[in-house]
């Protein structure tokens, strides 16, 4: 059971409270219409997988109800960092270089 | 040989107080907490914009305020425990991953026990409040009673 | 007591006789003995029949390590564990123990043919000797193989013990109680950090319960581990749990521990849980388990009598008893020695130290010289003799690397030394690495992964001195690292046994080494040639070895077996260790009861069952139950002498009649409120809501991004900002989530919020041609004639006098309404019409009736009727689409060339032509029943029932391109014959003009 920070609580909280909501990043097309086939499928289905650096959404299902980012290093089940929703996409170098 | 002894803690069940859920936008001048887990008056602070309103002052404070917002009265959605005693946080370190030790007092907090969500309100070193939702509750409730006869067996 | 307990020695208490039985057998050990102790104080070391070979065992070791003696244990009805370890488990007044895989008795053992088959039982059998014929598998090989190995039987009878689970969160976790454990908590508990200590044995001490004669700070070591104890008790941030396993190490210092809370006590307090599962958080964590013992590997080390060195040291110090009065020792380490002494102290005559190096420490021998033991240096040992107790040792001279001239010793016992290894399991499952260490031939920690330090023995530091200083330092570290000031205690240590000693690998020997039966993994009966000829065979990875011969794979994990396999394995590759490397140690460190796993979630408390307002009213009323995701439902209300056919029965008739009274309160139910509802709910659903009037019901369907069908649900719009929106029972908190989802990361800019009042509201449905007439007495502020309150009309009204929301709404084809009002009402509510309704004799109906209502209507149910794979136009919804909206939900998927190709499954009604025949659900449905086998299967039935209404079957089933077979003849073929069916396009068997609707 992982410790998961959320940024909306600001707060170390057990994982018991959170929920697992996918790949981040991936925004639902402004107008789905104008998307080819192919471009639908991939925003439907296409996902990174990385072994490695994860940008992911979770939910605090179980505490303040937000969805919010986390970065995920996938090999070694570790959190890199977690941000809001509505923040950007942080700078991987700066959490990997020596990250505990 | 340990005999069976007070458990060091007593479940009670609450009148439900009229209560409901407040959502706004924008709380800014409002008379509401804005720290998640506080308590201000009758509101409890459980998302950015979420808050808990309990009892009597609840309609008021949403009569007061100025839209847009969405206040929905959850009074018969839930039921209320006082969990009391030396050994509350003992009892719900048998569900709750939280670190509970170190809640303040006059803080609350959304979290689990079990597989229940619940909603907690520490008032007093050894006095919560625990509001779970309704079906929920008799498994809880279960819970607590063979939590409490095992602290009682003193293992 | 018999001549093998010394009196007055050792900590069990010798002024508490304890009886139990063995084998029916009943005997005598003292307060403070394990069943192994215990029954080696009675001069009894056959313990049980190995795994495979049914070879006579003796106990082995004296701790969790123990491969051996593994037991039934039975406390009466119910309370029956199967290989129960021996050394672990306290004797308490009663216990019933039992030899396992033994027929027709322990000392003879029908199964032990097998010891003469071993070729047939080599490395690798599973994978060589069972391939044919193929039809043997199932039938023979199998069946004969589970039987004939394997060790305890599983209970039969349901667990009559409760379990518990407790969360903690401390600063200092300590796991292991023995000198670098103790100062390790000693070092954290005074500088005031919260600090638990566990130790899986029933007394914390570790190696200071089994070496009396170490002096700490001046005080023999008893008299400091009882001060020490104090000291730990009297604080009150430190806790001390012994009996208490740490099984697992997960992420971020998560521990799992698992405390053994009853199995010891005669007469368990009432309400007390056998065990109790701890998963601790703790910012520091000090291992200091210690180290395991490893044996020799030398023909016939399996047998009884034949046991680890520091377990007979145990047995001596700890519980008095002499494991024999002329034991052998062989050895290659130091430590092994004392353990001779001791038993000279003793009053044993140990025959012969046979050292496997060429020299030792002079002092060792002289003192052997001194008490008159033979000491043996530079040779090997090829074999023992004795049938179900050791009774020889056959010793041979080494020369030029060879075993030369063999010599027979008496003995009673063999007590062997194959060296030290930390035991670093838990280390192991943080993925921390393993350093492989030249000059102790032993693995050390390496790379970290958490927030852990390794003390004492852990790190191959094999003196108690040494151990005191590092767990002093590892407690003081941790508690500097969250934040404390701390000082490491300095300890004085005198008579301190330190020692140093080699690894080897099977021992040479003058016999045919293939014949040799050099035990390395006792528990599943792995041996030193199994290991070389998986080598052999062209293992190369130690991972594919242990996996060919099952070393390491019995319960305890090769705690004895992992290194002696590791050390033959590279001397067979001819590879050094750290380059064949170590198998993965997973957790439980040692084997723990699935009830510990389960905790509370046993019998009522397995998992939350969900009730209404209105289930005590089911209860009392006769009601059969059903589950619905995570609630108890009433399923139908059986009358005296009815079966559900009968009842069901009934019950559609009387809703169809005059009037029927329904529970649906579980239906999920979301508040949407804000001035953006409306643009969030055309978003959402398919449908159109902008033109949606308040005080009116949509039907809303819901659809995943990829155009499947979701959920559904009745909406109403109960102000212009206002949309009480329902779903399915088991939908309620998966469209929530949804919904949140979209809001809060793709729209966060509506003003619209959601609420759940799933629970908030209780709602009674009322369906009929009287439904009307039987509810208009009891509203208040409104007019709910035909008129006035159309079909899929919502209003805020008093019903009964209490607050409602009220719908007209039909799930059966019938007049209906459903009521909602606030749950502590629901009840009340139910039981006024109940009671007004006696006069139009109406009829509580269940699930199943409901079930049937709107199946006869042709009404899909999400999740039976559509199965994640079924979009609107394959459900027969199109008409539920805004066709007019740019977006929703989905929409951009319903165009995709799969959605719209032909070939998809289309639901449609089924007619059996024996309209006695009701289909099964889930049946499969082909077009021609004369097709070779396999069939191409074209559909399968989704919901399929008896209808009273129209005396006959009805079915719904998904069907390749269904609407265009409309009055095709399909085919369901079933075990009893095959049926025939005939396909209707429209599933509204009943009344399609909706006339009784809108009535």
């Amino acid at each position: 059971m992982l410790l998961i920070h959320c940024p909306y609580c600001e707060q170390d909280l057990p994982e018991l409270e959170f929920a697992y909501a996918g790949e981040a990043h991936i925004a639902r097309p402004a107008d789905p219409s104008k998307l080819t086939d192919e471009e639908w499928r991939d925003f439907l289905f296409i996902r990174t997988n990385p072994k490695g650096v994860h940008f992911e959404r979770w939910r605090h299902v179980n505490g303040c109800a937000r969805f919010f980012n986390a970065v995920r290093e996938t090999v070694g089940d570790k959190f890199l960092a977690t941000y809001r929703a509505d923040e950007p996409r942080p700078d991987i170098s700066s959490l990997t270089g020596d990250a505990k | 040989m340990t005999a069976t002894t007070d458990p060091g803690v007593t479940v009670t069940e609450l009148p439900p107080p009229t209560r409901i859920t407040l959502r706004v936008a924008d709380p800014t001048g409002q008379p509401l907490p804005t720290r998640i887990g506080a308590i201000e008056g009758c509101a409890l602070c459980l998302g950015p914009d979420e808050w808990l309103l309990e009892g009597d002052a609840a309609a008021d404070l949403v009569a007061g305020l100025p839209g847009p917002y969405s206040a929905v009265e959850v009074s018969d959605r839930e039921i209320t425990y006082l969990l009391e005693g030396p050994a509350v946080l003992d009892l719900l370190a048998t569900g709750c991953p939280r670190d509970l030790a170190s809640m303040p007092v006059g803080a609350g907090a959304r979290t689990v026990y079990d597989t229940a969500q619940v909603v907690l309100v520490r008032e007093a070193n050894d006095r919560f409040r625990l509001t779970v939702w309704r079906s929920f509750a008799p498994h809880v409730r279960a819970l607590f009673d063979i939590a409490m006869r095992e602290i009682a067996a003193g293992l | 007591m018999t001549s093998y307990r010394l009196q007055g020695r050792g900590r069990v208490d010798h002024g508490k006789p304890v009886n139990f039985t063995f084998d029916g057998k009943t005997y005598q050990g003292l307060a403070g003995d394990t069943l192994a102790s215990a029954l080696l104080a009675n001069g009894v070391h056959l313990m049980g029949r190995s795994f495979k070979y049914h070879r006579p065992r003796g106990v082995v070791s004296a701790g969790s390590d123990e491969p051996n003696a593994l037991m039934g244990t039975r406390r009466g009805p119910g309370r029956f564990e199967p290989n129960t370890r021996a050394t672990i488990q306290e004797i308490r007044e009663g216990l019933e123990a039992a030899s396992q895989n033994r027929w027709p008795s322990l000392a003879f053992d029908m199964g032990a043919i097998n010891d003469n088959l071993g070729s047939l039982f080599s490395a690798g059998f599973y994978y060589k000797t069972f391939m044919w014929p193929r039809a043997f598998w199932d039938r023979v090989y199998e069946p004969v193989i589970r039987n004939a190995a394997g060790l305890g039987v599983s209970p039969t009878e349901p667990d009559a013990d409760s379990y518990a689970s407790r969360f903690a969160h401390v600063d200092v976790l300590v796991v292991g109680a023995g000198p670098a454990g103790l100062a390790a908590a000693l070092a954290a508990g005074r500088s005031g950090a919260s600090v638990m200590l566990v130790d899986e044995n029933a007394e914390v001490g570790g190696t200071l319960l089994s070496e009396p004669t170490v002096v700490i700070d001046g005080q023999p070591a008893w008299d400091w581990l009882a001060a020490t104890v104090a000291e730990l008790d009297g604080l009150a941030n430190v806790q001390v749990m012994p009996r208490t396993t740490a099984i697992g190490y997960y992420h971020q210092n998560l521990v799992g521990l698992a405390q053994r809370l009853t199995d010891h006590l005669a007469a368990p307090p009432e309400g007390a849980p056998r065990e109790r599962m701890w998963k601790v958080r703790a910012k520091e964590v000090v291992l200091a388990q210690g180290a395991l013992e490893k044996p020799l590997v030398f023909d016939g080390n399996d047998r009884p009598g034949v046991m680890l060195a520091s377990a007979a040291q145990t047995y001596l110090n700890r519980y008095g008893v002499k494991v024999g009065d002329r034991p052998a020792i062989v050895t290659a380490h130091d430590s092994a020695w004392h353990a001779a002494f001791d038993l000279a102290g003793a009053g044993a005559k140990p025959v012969v130290i046979v050292d496997m190096r060429a020299s030792v420490d002079p002092a060792l021998t002289d003192r052997a010289h001194a008490l008159g033991i033979e000491a043996l240096l530079g040779r090997t040992v090829t074999g023992t003799a004795g049938r179900l107790r050791v009774t020889s040792l056959r010793v041979n001279r080494m020369e030029g690397g060879k075993a030369g001239e063999p010599r027979d010793i008496g003995c009673d016992a063999v007590l062997m030394c194959g060296g030290w290894t930390p035991c670093l399991h838990l280390f192991s499952h943080t993925q921390g690495k393993l350093a492989w260490d030249e000059a102790l031939q032993v693995y050390l920690p390496g790379r970290k992964t958490e927030a852990v330090q390794i003390a004492g023995a852990g790190r191959g530091l094999w003196s108690i001195a040494a151990s005191l200083g590092d767990g002093a330092n590892a407690g003081a570290a941790a508690a500097r690292d969250v934040g404390l000031e701390a000082e490491a205690p300095v300890f004085g240590v005198a008579a301190d046994r330190t020692g140093s000693g080699i690894t080897l690998k099977e021992l040479p020997t003058d016999r045919d080494p293939a014949k040799a039966k050099a035990f390395i993994d006792f528990q599943n009966d792995v041996t030193a040639k199994d290991i070389r000829l998986a080598v052999r065979e062209g293992m190369r990875s130690i991972e594919h070895v242990k996996r060919y011969t099952t070393n390491g794979m019995a319960t305890d994990q090769g705690k004895m077996s992992n290194i002696n396999g590791l050390m033959i394995a590279s001397d067979a590759l001819g590879k050094a260790p750290p380059q064949v490397g170590l198998t993965t140690f997973r957790p439980p460190y040692s084997p723990t009861t699935f009830g510990t796993f389960a905790g509370y979630h046993q019998d009522a408390t397995f998992e939350v069952t969900r009730k209404t307002p209105i289930d005590p009213w089911a209860e009392a009323n006769g009601a059969v139950f059903e589950p619905v995701a995570l609630w108890r439902r009433a399923w139908f209300f059986p009358k005296p002498g009815e079966d559900m056919h009968a009842a069901v029965g009934r019950e559609c008739r009387g809703a169809r009649a005059s009037v029927g009274i329904f529970d649906a309160s579980t239906l999920g139910k979301i508040e949407v409120v804000g001035p953006d509802a409306v643009t969030f709910m055309e978003r959402m659903y398919t449908n159109p809501w902008a033109k949606l009037g308040v005080g009116r019901c949509r039907y809303g369907l819901l659809l995943g991004e990829d155009g499947f069908i979701r959920d559904d649900g009745v909406i109403g719009r109960i102000a212009e900002d206002r949309f009480h929106v329902t779903t399915t029972t088991g939908g309620a908190a998966r469209v929530l989530n949804m919904m949140e989802d979209y809001l809060q990361t793709e729209w966060p800019d509506l003003k619209v919020w959601l609420t759940s009042t799933t629970e908030q509201w209780a709602v009674v449905a009322l369906q009929g041609p009287n439904a009307r007439k039987l509810l208009e007495p009891f509203v208040e502020g409104l007019d709910i004639s035909a008129e006035a309150f159309p079909h899929m009309a919502v209003a805020e009204c008093t019903v009964a006098g209490f607050p409602a929301r009220l719908f007209r709404v039909s799930f059966t084809g019938e007049l209906g309404f459903e009521v909602n009002v606030p749950a502590r009402h629901g009840r009340a509510l139910w039981e006024t019409l109940w009671q007004a309704g006696q006069q139009y004799d109406i009829c509580p109906y269940g699930t199943e009736t409901m079930h049937v209502l709107r199946a006869e209507k042709g009404y899909i149910i999400v999740g039976q009727d559509t199965d994640g794979t079924l979009t609107p136009g394959d459900a027969g919804l199109t008409w539920a689409i805004g066709k007019a909206k740019p977006d929703f939900v989905g929409k951009r998927s319903l165009t995709r060339p799969d959605m719209v190709a032909k070939g998809r499954k289309q639901l449609v009604g089924l007619l059996t032509e024996d309209p006695k025949v009701v289909l099964q659900e889930g049946a499969q449905i082909v077009a021609d029943p004369a097709q070779p086998k396999p069939m191409t299967m074209i559909g399968h039935v989704t919901s399929s029932y008896w209808s009273d209404a129209l005396g006959r079957s009805i079915a719904m089933a998904v069907v390749v391109d269904g609407r265009e077979r409309d009055g095709q003849t399909l085919h369901i073929p079933m075990p009893g014959g095959t049926i025939t069916a005939k396909v209707v396009k429209s599933t509204a068997f009943l009344d399609p003009e909706n006339r009784r609707l809108s009535a």
